[in-house]
């Protein structure tokens, strides 16, 4: 997932390297606020065990080996914003010492496999294991977090190729930088690590976690997670607030047109459109309320009644497996030893 | 085995017969690859050259400044120029231009051409057919397209391998700290590149131990059970290695602010090349500018 | 100002889920001398030079350092702490813990740096001890291009630049090859005739017979088996076997069976 220089034009990562700086210091500041004089040596080795992560050859079928990034295990031990530096670190060092990655391209680096890695696996993890979680459930709430994170990396990555079409082009339309659009980019990079290293590093992260969980379970003691999902649920907030500038937005999706729409595109209406297009009546059609005299209004309120639904959804599917799980006898966490 | 130097090579473990070397023993070889680079770049480092001899924070500054430069061009021909310029300042500063340009057509050259080809397609880049291959016929916009690209690229890894090759840790370091870089930081960066150096032996030491030790290959579900066994117990040695360290500082009396001594200064050398490569670079944009029109 | 640089009271000292690691010591080491803490491994010898450092303290017990208590608290206060971390050097079992700099002149610099010492004193002590060492020519490299005797003379220097007075060592001939061995006991000597106070663990009973002219001995049970001249401790053959320092060894010779006891050098 590593971008070399050159594939990303200058108005992309200049604003990820000054995007970047405000989160490192952020970082720094709470890294020094938990960890204090211990900080160096700490995030030191935190950085050499990501970096040393990365070089594990992982067997994968046949001869074929994968690697894995390993950030969602450094933010389970370390804590997010530490494996954020940790990583950035190794990332850095990667790039001046072992001239691997780019150097323009640190900051889209390490926002893809600093920033968006362990946050977003470290507190789906939270989410998915809870307080007091049995060894299977810890396991497998690692490797589903570090799946969905390594992903996400992914298709931020594949965001930052599949810009640069759009964004800088010669007069005649040709890209300059990366040149596949958002259409190839993102599917190709979001598909690659579906597939493939994203189950790495599920393997990866459910085996070490199993291990330690043996050996060491002290090192994956929960921390205090009260304030970190509160804030969560605000992000949640401001993005459904945002939600209306989708009325600005004017003609259809690729792919999501209706009848007339096709008619008008292609001269005629396919068979099947005509047969199955009004099977089923939305109650909420295209995002609006309906009898809600304004759009933008409309929107939010879909949005809202959207998010409550999934969110109902994901936590009864949640509750309904962990007491299923916890049926299963396996017998509560003995007190860490050595 | 890794070298502690370049001069004591102790004998290789002698290779499996039958084909192939093991996974074991791939890994172990790529590890140690990967540390005789960097033992290698302190030699280059350290020859006299043109840009060895520069104070580090003006040539940092430079080679980044030629690598924004790259990605500001938007012409293949001017383009091509900086590939020219990152051989000749290879050449100036006593590397082989052989041996640069495998390293970057190893490391970058080779997967830009793989990736930019097929952006050369009509798929891709519509345009008008050279190379007629059905619906993979190549297009001259997409030729153009995909050699800016490759040109771009290989100028761009040219300029940061000059970097790192003509850099010596150490100077890097003091060229941050000398620009302000919090000590942190500096001290952060430092530490941890020599615990990756001591890991990357540990983890390749790791692998010889198991390659010696066993008979057959293992599956790959053996192998990969064995892989995440290895990397817990790296964790674990990290965490522990971490207190070490931390007790060791202590001990020298750390109460957690660094400090360090400034040795950089710069020299009328050093200013004489900060104007070259400046005026060097608005040249070569303008140029672009004009060709493209 | 006492003649006492150390006095353990009563120490014990247990890793949190309760491992003991040191079991009631009474120790005194008094200014200039060389003693030698010998034991089996896991007799606790790592742990009782780490509290002499003030890097781990006692379960319970007391002690004191120049006269004054070492505690947690104590060394919170930066005057105190400038003042102890100056008067007692460390030698970590391994170099590589202790060399964290980006190259040995760092390192050296480290200790005075943290002390608050000048850019021109720092530089002048570097350069002294590089001399004293005969490590001027590895001053610019970087520590994993050093060899295992190399990095050793560099860790040991990095801690004679804040000149203490007291030197704890932590298995220092581990991983030595011969010729280091023998340079180090001649470094040791010179510390002896300049005064300076020396405390070394080891498991090797010939180290501290040759370094040291007081043999502290301490048992897998982790108290204070034997306490005297290394005459005297050599002496008492069952008790080094008791503690596991010695073991016998049977051979034949013909229909004679030949028993000694020997020790396996470190």
């Amino acid at each position: 997932m590593h971008i070399p220089d050159g594939y990303l034009g200058p108005q992309t990562y200049a604003v990820l390297d000054a995007a970047i700086i405000p989160i490192w210091v952020i970082a720094a500041k709470k890294v020094k606020k938990t960890l204090k004089t211990k900080q160096i040596p700490l995030l030191a080795l935190g950085a050499a065990f990501s970096f040393v992560i990365m070089m594990f050859n992982v067997p994968v079928v046949g001869g074929s080996t994968g690697h894995a990034v390993g950030a969602t295990l450094i933010a389970i031990i370390l804590g997010p914003w530490a494996a954020c530096i940790s990583v950035s670190v190794a990332l850095v060092i990667q790039a001046l010492v072992f001239g691997d990655g780019g150097i323009t391209a640190i900051g889209a680096n390490c926002i893809n496999m600093a920033v968006v890695i362990p946050f977003v696996g470290y507190y789906l993890y939270r989410l998915l294991a809870g307080d007091v979680p049995s060894a299977t459930r810890r396991m497998i709430s690692a490797g589903v977090a570090s799946y969905v994170a390594i992903v996400s990396a992914a298709i931020c990555a594949g965001f930052e190729f599949g810009i640069q079409p759009a964004i800088a082009h010669t007069a005649s339309g040709q890209a300059l930088y990366a040149p596949y659009p958002l259409g190839v980019a993102v599917p190709s990079m979001a598909l690659e690590h579906m597939l493939f290293f994203g189950w790495v590093e599920a393997f990866v992260t459910m085996g070490v976690v199993a291990a330690l969980t043996k050996s060491e379970p002290a090192l994956l003691q929960m921390r205090p997670a009260a304030k970190p999902l509160r804030w969560l649920w605000g992000a949640l907030g401001a993005l459904i607030m945002l939600t209306p500038i989708g009325v600005l937005a004017s003609g259809t999706a690729w792919g999501e047109w209706d009848s007339a729409q096709m008619k008008a595109r292609i001269g005629y209406t396919p068979h099947g459109f005509d047969r199955l297009g009004g099977l089923w009546k939305a109650i909420m059609p295209d995002y609006s309320t309906p009898g809600m005299g304004n759009a933008a209004v409309g929107y939010l309120i879909a949005a809202v009644v959207g998010v409550i639904i999934v969110v109902a959804l994901a936590w009864g599917v949640g509750a309904v497996l962990a007491k299923r799980r916890e049926a299963k006898a396996v017998p509560p966490e003995s007190v860490p030893s050595g | 085995m890794i070298p502690a130097a370049k001069h004591d090579i102790a004998p290789a473990i002698p290779g499996r017969r039958g084909g192939g070397r093991s996974f074991a023993r791939k890994a172990a070889d790529s590890l140690t690859h990967a540390v005789m680079e960097v033992l290698e770049n302190e030699e280059i480092a350290a020859r006299p050259g043109l840009l060895q001899g520069l104070d580090p924070r003006v040539k940092l500054l430079s080679l980044l400044l030629f690598a924004v430069t790259a990605s500001l061009v938007h012409t293949v021909a001017v383009l091509v120029g900086l590939v020219t310029l990152t051989l000749l300042l290879a050449a100036a500063s006593r590397v082989s231009a052989w041996a640069f340009a495998r390293k970057v057509w190893s490391s970058a050259g080779l997967l830009v051409l793989l990736l930019a080809l097929p952006s050369a397609t009509e798929l891709i880049t519509p345009g008008s057919v050279v190379v007629p291959l059905g619906p993979l016929s190549l297009t001259s916009a997409g030729l153009w397209g995909a050699a800016t690209l490759v040109a771009r690229v290989v100028a761009a890894a040219g300029f940061a391998l000059l970097v790192v090759w003509t850099m010596r840790w150490t100077d890097l370091l003091r060229a941050l700290s000398a620009m302000r870089l919090p000590g942190v930081v500096v001290a952060t960066l430092a530490m941890a590149q020599k615990q990756i150096i001591t890991l990357l032996r540990t983890v390749e030491q790791i692998h010889l131990a198991r390659e010696s030790r066993t008979l057959h290959r293992g599956t790959a579900a053996e192998n990969r059970f064995w892989v995440t066994g290895r990397i817990a117990f790296v964790l674990r040695k990290s965490l522990k290695t971490a207190d070490d360290v931390y007790d060791a500082m202590l001990s020298r009396g750390f109460d957690g602010s660094v400090r360090s001594i400034t040795r950089l200064r710069m020299g009328a050398k050093d200013y004489a090349w900060s104007c070259a490569a400046a005026a060097l670079c608005a040249a070569v944009i303008l140029i672009d500018r004009l060709v493209a029109m | 100002m006492s003649s006492e640089d150390f006095r353990l009271q009563h120490v014990r000292h247990e890793y949190p889920p309760g491992i003991a690691a040191l079991c009631d010591i009474d120790l005194v080491v008094g200014c200039g001398e060389h003693v030698a803490i010998v034991g089996a491994n896991g007799s606790g010898k790592s742990t009782l030079l780490k509290m002499l450092d003030g890097l781990l303290f006692p379960s319970s017990g007391s002690i004191t350092a120049f006269g004054a208590p070492l505690t947690e608290e104590a060394l919170e206060d930066p005057a105190f702490r400038r003042a102890f971390r100056s008067r007692v050097g460390f030698v970590f079992q391994e170099a590589d813990v202790q060399l964290f700099c980006s190259d040995a002149f760092d390192e050296l610099a480290f200790g005075p740096l943290q002390l608050g010492l000048g850019q021109e004193e720092v530089k002048c002590r570097v350069n002294e001890v590089a001399r004293q060492l005969r490590i001027e020519q590895l001053l610019d490299r970087p520590p994993y291009t050093l060899s295992g005797g190399e990095k050793k003379r560099v860790a040991i220097a990095s801690v004679l630049t804040m000149q203490p007075q007291v030197l704890l060592l932590d298995e220092p001939s581990n991983a030595l090859d011969p010729r280091s061995q023998v340079w180090l006991l001649d470094v040791l000597q010179a510390w002896k005739s300049e005064g300076r106070t020396v405390v070394i663990a080891t498991h090797d009973l010939s180290v501290a017979v040759e370094a040291a002219d007081r043999i502290v001995v301490l048992s897998e049970e982790h108290t204070i088996a034997a306490d005297a001249s290394p005459d005297a401790v050599l002496a008492q053959r069952e008790l080094l076997l008791s503690v596991n320092l010695i073991h016998e060894h049977a051979h034949r010779h013909a229909a004679f069976v030949h028993r000694h006891a020997h020790v396996h050098g470190g």
